[in-house]
């Protein structure tokens, strides 16, 4: 309330924050997806994936130095469009083939073994890929190629970055189109059929592998795509930029109910905007609202908002 | 009974050399053996590497013109490696082992801190040429630095934006994790306040963060005159990006932080127009500096960043005290940097004060588009 007296536009202070909230949301969103598409098949917590979503960040960034688009030092010249479609192009393939590559090499010769095994081998890999990053990329700062030249867009009382716009489209058209392969398409009906019962499906004539190979290639796709809107949008890149966005984002898909590609959507957006209106009053506190969010679902709903109970196998 | 004499007598005298390990004078006939550490590997290796350049380049210099009273300068540097474990190790073998008259080093606080003790219980002065950390010069009376601290460098920000920028209300953004951040925030807001501005948003954010979106919508929504972020170059870009974003178009203010080539490029446009303070600037029309950055350019080819230019000044520091102090003897030349008025380098005039800090002015930097372009210097008596 004494916000609301001392400053006369709180609304659009508020509808600032929001709008902050959903671009940073729409990230967690498509991070999120590839946890849950992971999870939803085998049960498996996929912690290198947010180090995948770091890959795609580099990997868009790469195709642009090759190419002359970044000199050291001096001012970097405007990245023509078909450089920006290379490197998009490039992101999201290295990305699939390393998603494919980490399940076939690290999870797939575990996959009847313990689900502790093949979780802690995950972190194994997480780590791994972070070390190898720090070793091919050197941990000194990168900036960004110029994909797209950062401007302001003013929306009625508020305004954001041009670069927050097309995070927020894009993402609504890459999640927005998984959910539509997965409910219409039959390798979807595939991807679900594993997803209820592998063996079943596999008695069915699904090819259970070929169906896990490709939920971590869209997933690692996914994940790419974010780690390169956001290097646009904020292009500072490191070897452990996906450490916080990957436990966010297995937050958002926690939250919305993991296993549920609209759950993640959801989660990943409720979270952006509950930490960026938080921050209004406090935004030391606004990492925390992430995992007391989580803890007050788990408690309530521990299937998550969109979460159907009792699918959980033993 | 003899016996036990004589060898009571040989522990004593073996205690007595332990105690007092002779270190070389560091000076014979012909030389003068000055040491150096600062870091050329780790993750502050550009800074060690800069600081290098500008003292082989005074070395060099002085050499060509006869040397400090007929000797020449030989110099010994050990690389800290960005660590400061390695700053001990380098202090000891550059006093044991070398015997260095004067040492130089090292530019970060954590270095020095660790360095200094060894230096102070051999009597041999140390010189750092750009740690702002204040306890680095409180180790022991040998213990001098030619830089400014983040005291004056906080207060004199606020200083030029009450002044110079006619800001009434300013915002401070800073990184919390970071001492140095939060240190420069705490002195700006105390001298602007006590100049009777206002500081309306003191906003603070985590070690990483990318987004600051959140905060600058709380700094937007209380329209400030100036924000002040005192950070590094790499923040500043990002911040500066997103502020213009939601249209928060007000001057940014900064310290030494963002001094680097990536400064500009990084941030894409969003810091032209703005100001930080830095220890030189390159565009001062000074005869002393224009010289300088001359000769810096045609040894290494490119602009010396200001902790070549603390590197430089810090080796003429040496040969003035050394002059002044009228023969090679490191109490006496301990003294005569004690006393060092008026001296005249390519990062100010300063004196050496009653904490044996230099007492400096400030140079005020302005980004227009390329280039630092210098506005004018801050004096310490404008501040206190």
């Amino acid at each position: 309330m004494q916000l609301l007296l001392e400053s006369g536009d709180f609304l659009a202070r508020l509808l600032q924050q929001c709008a902050n909230g959903v671009a940073k949301g729409s990230v967690y969103a498509l991070v999120a997806v590839g946890y849950t598409m992971v999870y939803g098949v085998l049960q498996l917590i996929n912690f290198a994936h947010s180090d995948v979503y770091m890959l795609g960040a580099y990997f868009s960034y790469y195709p642009a130095r090759w190419l002359g688009y970044m000199p050291d030092g001096a001012e970097k010249p405007k990245v023509p469009l078909y450089v920006l479609g290379l490197a998009f192009a490039f992101a999201v393939t290295a990305c699939a083939c390393t998603g494919m590559l980490i399940e076939r090499l690290a999870y797939r010769p575990l996959r009847n073994a313990s689900r502790l095994a093949a979780l802690i081998t995950a972190i194994g890999v997480s780590i791994f890929l972070q070390n190898a990053g720090q070793m091919v990329f050197t941990s000194e700062v990168k900036s960004f190629p110029r994909y797209v030249d950062q401007t302001s867009v003013p929306l009625g009382p508020i305004a954001v970055a041009n670069t927050s716009l097309i995070i927020v489209v894009v993402a609504a058209l890459m999640v927005g189109g998984l959910h539509l392969f997965v409910q219409r398409t039959r390798t979807g009906a595939a991807m679900r059929a594993c997803s209820h019962d592998m063996r079943t499906a596999r008695l069915m004539g699904v090819n259970v592998n070929a169906t896990i190979s490709l939920t971590f290639a869209i997933g690692s796709a996914m994940a790419a795509v974010g780690g390169m809107l956001i290097a646009m949008d904020q292009p500072r890149l490191t070897p452990t930029m996906g450490l916080l966005m990957g436990l966010k984002a297995f937050v958002a898909a926690v939250l919305g109910g993991i296993g549920s590609i609209p759950g993640a959507a959801l989660g990943g957006l409720l979270l952006g905007v509950a930490e960026s209106v938080v921050g209004t009053w406090n935004t030391t506190y606004a990492d925390a609202v992430a995992f007391v969010a989580l803890i007050v679902v788990l408690l309530v709903k521990p299937s998550g908002i969109l979460g159907k109970a009792g699918r959980e196998k033993v | 009974m003899r016996k036990a004499l004589g060898v009571l007598a040989l522990m004593a005298v073996a205690l007595a050399a332990g105690c007092g390990t002779k270190i070389g004078p560091g000076f014979d006939d012909k030389e003068v053996n000055l040491g150096l550490f600062v870091s050329t590997s780790g993750e502050i290796a550009t800074f060690g590497e800069d600081t290098k350049k500008g003292v082989e380049l005074a070395i060099e210099e002085i050499n060509a013109a006869g040397g400090i009273k007929g000797k020449k300068i030989k110099l010994t540097h050990y690389d800290t490696a960005s660590k400061p474990e390695e700053g001990k190790a380098a202090a000891t073998k550059l006093a044991t082992q070398d015997g260095v008259f004067v040492a130089m080093g090292a530019v970060a606080s954590g270095i020095s801190l660790a360095a200094a003790p060894e230096f102070q219980k051999y009597g041999i002065p140390m010189i750092s040429p750009s740690s702002t950390n204040p306890t680095v010069t409180e180790q022991g009376n040998y213990i001098f630095r030619i830089c400014y601290l983040d005291d004056f460098q906080g207060a004199a920000c606020a200083v030029f934006a009450m002044n110079d920028l006619k800001a009434k209300k300013a915002a401070i953004l800073q990184n919390q994790d970071d001492a140095y951040s939060t240190g420069l925030a705490d002195f700006f807001e105390a001298r602007f306040k006590k100049a009777g501005g206002t500081v309306v948003a003191k906003e603070s954010y985590k070690k990483g963060t990318t987004d600051f979106n959140t905060q600058v919508t709380n700094i937007k929504a209380k329209s400030p005159d100036v924000v002040f972020l005192p950070c590094y170059y790499n923040d500043a870009a990002l911040i500066a990006q997103q502020c213009r974003a939601q249209g928060l178009n007000v001057p940014l203010l900064g310290g030494d932080g963002w001094e680097s080539d990536k400064l500009v490029p990084n941030a894409k446009g969003a810091l032209e127009g703005c100001y930080f303070g830095n220890h030189y600037a390159e565009a001062d029309e000074n005869a002393r500096v224009k010289a300088f950055v001359e000769a810096y350019r045609k040894k290494y080819g490119n602009a010396p960043s200001s902790l070549a230019a603390l590197g430089y000044d810090v080796v003429y520091v040496v040969k003035k005290a050394i002059e002044d102090a009228g023969e090679f003897d490191r109490a006496k030349v301990r003294d005569a940097l004690a006393k060092l008025k008026g001296f005249e380098g390519v990062t100010g005039k300063f004196d050496i004060d009653e904490r044996r800090d230099a007492r400096k002015s400030i140079s005020m930097l302005k980004i227009e588009g390329e280039k630092f372009k210098f506005v004018r210097q801050i004096n310490p008596s404008e501040v206190e």
